[in-house]
C-alpha cells in the first residue's frame, strides 16, 4: 500500500472525567472510503474533530499530507445567506474591495457540476431541504480541494433517495483519489459503500476489517462487545381492531396527507414505509391531536373528537413518539424525572389533587431507567447532558409507562446507536405482545421489515400498498415508495 | 461546596458585585469623590440607623412584589414589562377600597389588599388574554397597558372619583382600619414584608410541587414539547399573566396601605421596571429574588445619603443598576450561544 495521506498515532483525548479517545492509531489511504463505526459516545466524532484539527489531542500526533475537509453532523451553514455565499464564505473572489458576485456564482456552479451536485447557487439556505443543505456543506469543503474528506454521520438526516445520490458523489471523489472517512451508525451503508472499517468502543479501536471480508453482524458484535440481544419474540396477534382511520386529510404546504384509510389491530405493529415528506408527519400530527384534519379517527369503536386538543388524545390512550426528540418530546433543561412526568402529570398516580406526587414520579422514573437501561441511571441528571440514545429511551419509556392503547412511533431509532436501537425495538415488540396497537413510521426499511406485522406504503400523501409480514416484497415496497404503480 | 461556588447564581452574584464596586468606584473617581467615602456613605444610609435599615427593607419589599410577578411570567416564557401598570392599578383599587371599606381591621385590610390584587390581575390578564386569543406579543401589550394605567389612574382620582378632601392626584387618607400594622415602631416597615416573603415561599412551592407550576415551567422552557404533552399553552399564558399582574397589584396595594396610606399617582418611582432586573438577578428563583430585592433596596436607599453626605450624584446608582442588568443579560446570552 502507498503511503497514507493522513496518519494518526497514539491519539488520546480527555474531556473532564471522560476519556473520549484512548490511544487510537488510524491511517487513511488515498482513494479509500474508510468507515468509522461505534456506539454513541465511542469517540468517533471526537476522533474526526482531532483529525480535522478542530480539537487538539492531549497526546499523539496528526500528520496530514493534504488539505483536510470536514462535513459536520449538524450543518454549519448560515441560514440567511444563499448557497454561493455559504460555499465561499471567507474565500470570496474579489474585484478591488468588492466581492465579485459573477465570478463567485460561476465558481460554485462549476464546482457543483463537476461533482454532480444539483444546487442552485442563488437559493437561500434556510429554504432548502436537508438533503440539499448537505450538498452545500459538502461543496464548501470541496471548494478547498481536500485530499482527505471527513464525513460525520452524513446520512443521518437524509431520505433514502438522497442517500443514494450522496454516495454516488462520495464514490466518485474516492475514485478521483480523495481519502474519505465516514463516521456512521448505519451498518448497511458501511457494507455497501466502504472499503475498510474501523470499529471503536469506549474510546479504543476494537476491530478493523476489509469491508469485503466482513458482515453487518460481525461489525455490530464488535461495536457492542458481544452478541446483540435478539429482538423480543412476537406473540400471536389479537384480532380486535383498535385504531380505525377513514379518509383522513391533514397538513398543508407540502407533505400533506391526502387520503388516510387504514386499521391497526390491538397487538399489531403496522409499519408505514415511505420516503420522508410523503404525508407521514401530517398523519402522526393528526393522531397526536396537534393539527386540524377532516375524516375520522376511531379508537376501540369510539370516534375521537377532531378538535386540536393533545390532552384529549393522551386521555384517550394515544401516545406519540414525535419526530423531533429535542424540541417536541423533551424539556432539555429538565431532569430525567421531570421529563418522565411530562405528559403523564395530568392523571393519577403522578397527579395528586393540585400537586405533583414526588414519590410516584420517582417510581415511574425508576421504572423507565431500569426497563430501558438509561445511562447514567440518575433520575436527577439533566436530559440535555444525555446521549441521543438515552434521551430516546426516556421518550419511549415514558410513553409505554403510560400503558397506551395506541402508540405512534415516528422514527423511534433515528440517530441512536445499535445497542439503544435494538432495546427500543424490543420494547416496541413487547408492547405489541401486551396488546398495544403500534403504528411505526420509519424511513429505514430494515426497521420496518424487522418489526412490522403489516407494511403499508405511503407516497404522495396516499396509501399505495399493503403487505402482510409473510409475503412482503422488498423490491415492490421500494418501487411503490418511489411512486410506481 | 465546589459545585455550589461554580453554580450560575454564585457566578452571577460575583459579576454583580464586581460591577457594583468596580464601576461604582470608577464613576466616583470621575466625580472626584473617594470611593471609600462614597460607598461608606451608601452603606451608612442603608444600615446606619434602625429607621434607615427599615427604609431599606421598605424599598426591598416594594421591589420584591413586582419582581415575583415578573418571575412568574418569565418562567412561563412571557416577558411581563407591565408590572408597573399593574402595580399602579393595584394601588388605585386599594386606595379606593380602603376609603369605602371601614370595618374591623382584619376585614378591612384583607378586602383592600384583595382589591389591589384583583385589579392588577385583571390588568395583567388583559395582556394574557390578547396573547392567548390572538397571539399578541405580550411585551408590546404590557408596555402599552402601562401608559393606559398611569393615565387612567390620573383620570379617576382627578375626575369621577375626585374627593373634596383630597389633593390633586391623590385619594383621601384611608380609614385607619385599613392601615397595615408596623413591625418596627415609628418606621414605615409594616407586615407587607412578611406578606412579600410569604408570596415568595408560596411561589417556590407552586413552581416545584404543583401541577400548575410544572405545566407553567414546561410551557416556558419547551413550548412544543409542552403542547404535545397535553398542556394548554393559551390557558397557561392567560393564567400566568393574570397571576403575575395580581402579585404586582398586591405590591401596589401594600404601598398604599402600608407606606402612603392613600393612593397617589406618583406611587411608584418605577418599581415595576427595576423589578425586572431584580427578577433576572435573582435568576427567577423566588428565594434568590428576595435576596436580590434586598440588594437593590440597599442601593436605592443608600443612594440618597450617598448624594447628601458624599456628594455623589444618586444617578450613579441607576447607572450601576443598568450595568448589572447588561452584564448578566450578556453573560446569559453568551452562555445560550455556547450550548446551541
Amino acid at each position: 500500500m502507498s503511503e497514507p495521506v493522513l496518519t494518526l498515532r497514539g491519539i488520546r483525548k480527555r474531556f473532564g472525567a471522560v476519556l473520549a479517545v484512548d490511544g487510537v492509531d488510524l491511517d487513511l489511504q488515498a482513494g479509500e472510503i474508510h468507515a468509522l463505526v461505534g456506539e454513541n459516545g465511542a469517540g468517533k466524532s471526537t476522533l474526526a474533530a482531532i483529525a480535522f484539527g478542530a480539537v487538539t489531542p492531549d497526546e499523539g500526533t496528526v500528520d496530514a499530507k493534504a488539505v483536510v475537509g470536514l462535513v459536520h453532523q449538524h450543518f454549519q451553514l448560515v441560514d440567511r445567506l444563499n448557497v454561493w455565499e455559504n460555499v465561499l464564505l471567507g474565500r470570496e473572489p474579489r474585484r478591488g474591495w468588492r466581492i465579485d458576485r459573477v465570478a463567485a456564482r460561476e465558481r460554485v456552479r462549476a464546482l457543483a457540476t463537476e461533482h454532480g451536485l444539483d444546487v442552485d447557487p442563488d437559493a437561500l439556505v434556510e429554504n432548502l431541504p436537508i438533503g440539499v443543505q448537505q450538498r452545500v456543506e459538502l461543496l464548501r469543503e470541496l471548494e478547498r480541494s481536500p485530499g482527505v474528506l471527513l464525513l460525520d454521520e452524513p446520512t443521518a438526516a437524509l431520505a433514502p433517495t438522497e442517500i443514494a445520490s450522496f454516495f454516488r458523489t462520495v464514490t466518485a471523489l474516492a475514485k478521483a483519489g480523495t481519502a474519505v472517512l465516514i463516521v456512521t451508525h448505519k451498518l448497511q451503508e458501511v457494507i455497501d459503500y466502504s472499503t475498510r472499517v474501523t470499529v471503536m468502543r469506549a474510546g479504543r479501536v476494537v476491530a478493523r476489517y476489509d469491508t469485503s471480508a466482513t458482515s453487518t453482524d460481525e461489525i455490530a458484535r464488535a461495536m457492542v462487545g458481544g452478541d446483540l440481544p435478539p429482538l423480543a419474540e412476537r406473540a400471536a396477534i389479537m384480532p380486535a381492531p383498535r385504531l380505525t382511520v377513514r379518509n383522513l386529510v391533514a397538513g398543508s404546504g407540502g407533505g400533506e396527507l391526502v387520503d388516510g384509510t387504514f386499521d391497526v389491530r390491538a397487538g399489531e405493529i403496522v409499519g408505514i414505509a415511505g420516503v420522508e415528506g410523503n404525508g407521514q408527519s401530517a398523519l402522526a400530527d393528526a393522531l397526536a391531536g396537534v393539527t386540524a384534519y377532516t375524516g375520522t379517527i376511531e379508537l376501540d369503536g369510539v370516534t375521537l373528537a377532531s378538535a386540536v386538543t393533545p390532552a384529549a388524545r393522551l386521555a384517550a390512550g394515544v401516545r406519540v413518539i414525535p419526530q423531533d426528540r429535542r424540541n417536541e418530546a423533551l424539556v432539555l433543561g429538565w431532569s430525567v424525572a421531570e421529563n418522565v412526568a411530562l405528559g403523564r402529570h395530568q392523571t393519577a398516580p403522578l397527579r395528586r389533587g393540585v400537586l405533583l406526587d414526588d414519590r410516584a414520579e420517582a417510581t415511574a422514573t425508576q421504572e423507565v431507567i431500569e426497563r430501558f437501561d438509561v445511562r447514567p441511571p440518575d433520575p436527577r441528571a439533566l436530559v440535555d447532558a444525555l446521549s441521543g440514545g438515552n434521551q430516546q429511551k426516556i421518550v419511549v419509556g415514558r410513553a409505554l409507562g403510560a400503558h397506551p392503547k395506541l402508540l405512534v412511533a415516528y422514527q423511534p431509532t433515528r440517530g441512536i446507536d445499535v445497542g439503544a436501537a435494538t432495546l427500543v425495538q424490543s420494547r416496541l415488540i413487547e408492547a405489541r405482545n401486551a396488546g398495544v396497537a403500534v403504528l411505526l413510521i420509519s424511513f429505514e426499511l430494515d426497521e420496518i421489515f424487522a418489526l412490522a406485522d403489516r407494511v403499508l406504503v405511503m407516497c404522495g400523501g396516499r396509501f399505495v400498498g399493503a403487505f402482510d409480514r409473510a409475503n412482503v416484497d422488498r423490491g415492490r415496497v421500494g418501487a411503490l415508495m418511489a411512486g410506481a404503480h | 461546596m465546589a459545585a455550589f461556588l461554580r453554580s450560575r447564581i454564585v457566578r452571577d452574584l460575583g459579576i454583580a458585585l464586581i460591577v457594583v464596586f468596580g464601576v461604582g468606584s470608577i464613576a466616583m473617581l470621575l466625580a472626584h469623590v473617594s470611593p471609600i467615602d462614597g460607598f461608606s456613605a451608601l452603606f451608612d444610609g442603608a444600615f446606619g440607623t434602625t429607621s434607615e435599615f427599615a427604609e431599606t427593607l421598605v424599598s426591598a419589599t416594594a421591589l420584591l412584589f413586582p419582581a415575583l410577578g415578573i418571575a412568574l411570567a418569565f418562567r412561563a416564557g412571557l416577558f411581563n414589562i407591565g408590572a408597573e401598570g399593574q402595580l399602579v392599578l393595584g394601588g388605585l383599587a386599594a386606595g379606593i377600597a380602603g376609603v369605602f371599606v371601614p370595618g374591623p381591621p382584619i376585614v378591612s385590610i384583607i378586602v383592600t389588599l384583595l382589591a389591589g390584587a384583583i385589579a392588577g390581575g385583571l390588568w395583567g390578564g388583559i395582556a394574557g388574554f390578547l396573547k392567548a386569543r390572538f397571539g399578541a406579543n405580550e411585551v408590546i401589550a404590557t408596555l402599552m397597558l402601562n401608559v393606559i394605567a398611569a393615565l387612567f389612574a390620573t383620570y379617576i382620582v382627578d375626575g369621577p372619583l375626585h374627593f373634596a378632601t383630597a389633593n390633586e392626584g391623590e385619594t383621601p387618607l384611608l380609614a385607619h382600619t385599613a392601615w397595615l400594622p408596623t413591625i418596627v415602631p415609628d418606621t414605615r416597615l409594616t407586615i407587607s414584608i412578611v406578606i412579600a416573603l410569604a408570596v415568595a415561599l408560596a411561589l417556590r412551592f407552586v413552581f416545584n410541587r404543583t401541577i400548575f407550576g410544572f405545566e407553567l415551567r414546561a410551557a416556558g422552557e419547551a413550548p412544543q414539547a409542552a403542547r404535545r404533552a397535553g398542556i394548554d399553552l393559551s390557558r397557561i399564558a392567560l393564567l400566568a399573566m393574570t397571576f403575575s399582574g395580581a402579585i404586582a397589584g398586591l405590591g401596589g396595594a401594600t404601598l398604599v396601605t402600608g407606606v402612603l396610606h392613600r393612593f397617589n399617582t406618583g406611587l411608584s418611582p418605577g418599581y415595576g421596571f427595576v423589578a425586572i432586573a431584580v427578577a433576572l438577578v435573582g435568576n427567577l428563583e423566588p428565594i434568590w429574588i428576595a435576596l436580590a430585592a434586598f440588594a437593590f433596596g440597599i442601593l436605592q436607599n443608600g443612594a440618597l445619603s450617598m448624594q447628601a453626605e458624599a456628594n455623589v450624584p444618586r444617578d450613579i446608582v441607576n447607572v450601576i443598576e443598568g450595568l448589572v442588568i447588561i452584564a448578566l443579560a450578556g453573560r446569559r446570552y453568551v452562555a445560550s450561544r455556547r450550548t446551541t
